[in-house]
């Protein structure tokens, strides 16, 4: 399959987010707030690994681009931020699941057939993420842990707004119909979704996070590419 | 916390058969935690959770009498015998 540079560094990067979201759930392996979440948290991450391994494989060796070089990378800085308290995996899994469902329907009508191929099956899989991220954030918003996502919100959201930072080439991927809306536009149905949540969001007050278009990496992306990089730095021929 | 007993069932012929318990607040916690603890494997294609304390027990003892009453496991073997043993002495 031939893509577009444009067409694919806008796929790179959803498969980007989607991994590195992936990896970062994985960390609560064993040490989820109780045992059925640590199972459902747990399964959730494998959907998310699953989808960036299926993105990735449209556009070459999976596992060479999952663990390319850092500068190659194309994530936003939502996901590479680390989130030692589950009120900030809880609130990020929440804010990241709202975006999944906009970001996948912009490919259900893709010009690229095997990414189209791809959204029935996701969707499916996103529809079970968006209601348990949904029902944990409304029960603990209700509850004593309410000031505890409150804050994790608070930090959140001026980095869940930038998800919507768009790669260099995403407007020629949206005249090549390899997305169907533009960034700008899902950000947009997103912040509504939010709000119908939380309530009124002062956007314009926010400080974005420096992404320049997705280009740059965080300063905490170095510790987790190393931390994901481990096993295949040990044994380049690992296999799963 | 509320204790929900979880029950699945395979599409088909097959019951539902229990698969085991889990603690939840409510009845949607309980429906999203038992789908990843108890059938991420696709041990199930359908899901029913019963409220613990919505279950009917009987008392220790209830069911007990009717093992020291043999002739209520009559499996008809004998029956069988009688009826094969006069049909060949019938040819």
């Amino acid at each position: 399959m031939t893509l577009s540079a444009a067409a694919g560094e806008t796929l790179l990067a959803f498969a980007d987010d989607e991994h590195l979201m992936g990896q970062q759930h994985t960390e609560w392996i064993g040490v989820a707030p109780f045992l059925e979440e640590d199972l459902a948290f747990s399964s959730i991450a494998q959907d998310e690994l699953g989808h960036a391994a299926s993105l990735y494989s449209l556009l070459g060796d999976p596992d060479a681009l999952a663990y390319r070089p850092p500068v190659e990378y194309r994530s936003c800085h939502l996901v590479e931020l680390p989130a030692p308290d589950w009120a900030d995996a809880l609130v990020r899994h929440w804010l990241y699941d709202l975006a999944e469902p906009r970001r996948w329907a912009a490919l259900q009508g893709s010009s690229v057939v095997e990414v189209a191929a791809l959204v029935a099956r996701a969707e499916r899989e996103e529809t079970y993420h968006r209601r348990h991220a949904g029902a944990l954030l409304t029960r603990m918003r209700d509850s004593s842990s309410a000031d505890r996502i409150g804050a994790a919100l608070d930090a959140l959201l001026p980095f869940a707004d930038a998800l919507w930072e768009p790669v260099a080439g995403e407007a020629d991927a949206v005249a090549e119909g390899v997305v169907t809306a533009s960034s700008a536009e899902l950000r947009t149905a997103w912040r509504s979704d939010v709000e119908a949540v939380v309530g009124p969001v002062a956007w314009d007050t926010f400080t974005s996070p420096d992404q320049q278009a997705r280009s740059r990496r965080s300063d905490h992306f170095a510790a987790l590419h190393a931390r994901i990089s481990e096993v295949i730095a040990l044994d380049p021929t690992a296999t799963w | 916390m509320r204790v929900y007993e979880v029950f699945l069932k395979r599409d088909g012929k097959e019951e539902f058969r229990h698969a085991g318990s889990l603690e939840a607040a409510d009845d949607d916690l309980a429906l999203l935690l038992a789908r990843e603890t108890y059938a991420r494997r696709a041990e199930g294609d359908q899901l029913w959770l019963v409220d613990r304390a919505h279950v009917v027990e009987a008392e220790p003892g209830f069911t007990a009498p009717n093992t020291d009453k043999p002739h209520r496991h009559n499996s008809g073997a004998l029956v069988a015998e009688h009826r094969k043993a006069a049909r060949q002495a019938g040819s």
